[in-house]
């Protein structure tokens, strides 16, 4: 043992020196750099997963109102169509009323004017009948020259009229 | 030790190497008698790999040696380059600190191999990575020119010996050493911390074992054979832990120390071109010898916190 002391110079002082050296590297390797360094390291992983884990679940989200989206306009369209249908009915049924309504107002007004028409040709007619008459007599007065009583003329007239 | 006659300032092309002669002279006292009887009267300056670190400096009883300052410098470099990355981490990673947190994730990955669990690599990393820079560093900054060649000239018994400023600090058995223990011991700690006092005790000095045969004796004999083998396992681990820290050290210091001999040896022969791939070799050895230590010190530290497994 004391050779070897003596063939390598073994010092205890050395010894403490280099036990020293050594746990300034460790001190200043771990509080320095890999303390930190793996504290980041660490952070980062942690910090992926996070991301990953929302683009994961923004992902799902955003299929999901996709998905939502699509009911919903196709249950919107579906209702769209249905109102027009409806009002298409509607407005169907209406026009009929209407024509028809319009169809009878006309006949009303039709109907009317006839007998309107009829008691004026009825009065027109009379009144002809009256003037054909009253010149009759005018012209048989003229013709005969003389003027008989006129209640005989009038028997006359009837008669000629009839 | 002397006193600083000069200094000068030489390049790793003068090494010459003298240091085989010292050792074939079977001295106890490897390094300063035995070059004084080798090179009496010449007045060359004397270069040579010693097996321990050269001291360059002393203050009061304490002698700085080369391979000291030289991990002086690595712990600068940490401090420095932690300190920027320090001001520099944010949560979108840039530069340097992408190559960090590569790093990090690799050894995170080779340590759940040995742990097995992802919660206990976290717990351990920061040290095992410690002594994985720490050792890389000292590994690498060794084979950076300049290092092991720059120095002074020192005067010794009518001789002048060249004393390098740096030397690689695993190189010497002082930081190997250090740094083993610092992780056998922390090993103990954390399976203290993770098991129990008591039955850590026990895995050492296997007090239980002991206690059981008297109350199974009747029900099972063999427990009279079988638990003094437990008791005598326990007692081998002592000399395990020793083992550990001597198979660590020397390993290490082992490594890196052939290296620089290996690369002074190359330029010897020829100073140009032949030392380039024993430097790439070099490189190499250092990266794996630091991974091989701080995988050592993760399985001890994996095999320390696991309960009893027999």
């Amino acid at each position: 043992m004391d050779s070897l002391i003596e063939t390598f110079h073994i010092d205890y002082k050395l010894l403490i020196a280099q036990v020293i050296n050594f746990a300034i590297v460790f001190f200043v390797l771990y509080y320095f750099a890999l303390k930190p360094l793996m504290q980041t390291m660490k952070d980062r992983t942690a910090k992926i997963e996070k991301s990953l884990d929302d683009a994961k679940r923004v992902e799902e989200k955003l299929s999901k109102t996709e998905e939502d989206y699509e009911k919903e306009l196709a249950k919107a369209k579906k209702e769209a169509n249905e109102i027009i249908n409806k009002a298409g009915v509607v407005a169907e049924k209406k026009k009929k009323e209407m024509l028809s309504n319009a169809k009878d107002e006309i006949g009303n007004i039709i109907n009317k004017e006839k007998e309107k028409m009829q008691q004026e040709k009825a009065k027109t007619i009379k009144e002809i009948k009256k003037e054909v008459a009253n010149l009759v007599v005018a012209s048989l007065e003229k013709i005969l020259g003389e003027k008989k009583d006129s209640k005989k003329n009038q028997e006359l007239i009837k008669k000629i009229i009839k | 030790m002397s006193k600083t006659v000069g200094s000068e300032i030489t390049t790793e092309n003068k090494i010459e190497h003298k240091s085989m002669v010292t050792q074939e002279d079977n001295h106890e006292e490897v390094g300063v008698e035995a070059r004084t009887e080798a090179h009496e009267a010449t007045h060359e300056i004397i270069h040579e790999h010693t097996l321990f670190a050269e001291p360059i400096y002393r203050i009061g009883n304490f002698n700085i040696t080369n391979s000291l300052t030289n991990t002086w410098l690595v712990v600068l470099i940490v401090i420095v380059v932690s300190w920027t990355l320090k001001k520099r981490i944010s949560l979108i990673p840039k530069g340097i600190q992408n190559v960090f947190e590569m790093v990090i994730e690799g050894f995170l990955g080779i340590f759940d191999s040995v742990t097995g669990a992802r919660a206990k690599s976290l717990k351990f990393f920061p040290l095992v990575f410690s002594f994985f820079i720490l050792i890389l560093l000292n590994n690498w900054m060794g084979l950076l020119p300049g290092i092991g060649s720059i120095g002074q000239v020192i005067s010794e018994h009518g001789q002048k010996i060249f004393v390098p400023y740096f030397r690689g600090g695993t190189a010497d058995m002082n930081t190997t050493l250090a740094l083993a223990t610092i992780g056998v011991v922390i090993s103990h700690i954390f399976g203290v911390i993770a098991v129990g006092g008591w039955n850590y005790l026990n895995k050492f000095v296997n007090f239980k074992a002991l206690a059981e045969i008297p109350k199974k004796v009747m029900k099972d004999p063999t427990i009279l054979i079988i638990n003094p083998i437990k008791i005598f396992v326990g007692l081998i681990e002592i000399i395990g832990e020793l083992a550990k820290v001597a198979s660590l050290s020397f390993r290490l210091f082992g490594n890196i120390f052939a290296g620089e001999v290996l690369l002074a040896s190359m330029s010897a022969i020829l100073a140009f071109g032949l030392p380039i791939p024993f430097m790439f070799l070099e490189v190499i050895v250092g990266l794996i010898q630091a991974l091989i230590f701080a995988m050592l010190i993760l399985a001890y530290l994996t095999m320390s916190t696991m309960a009893e497994e027999h």
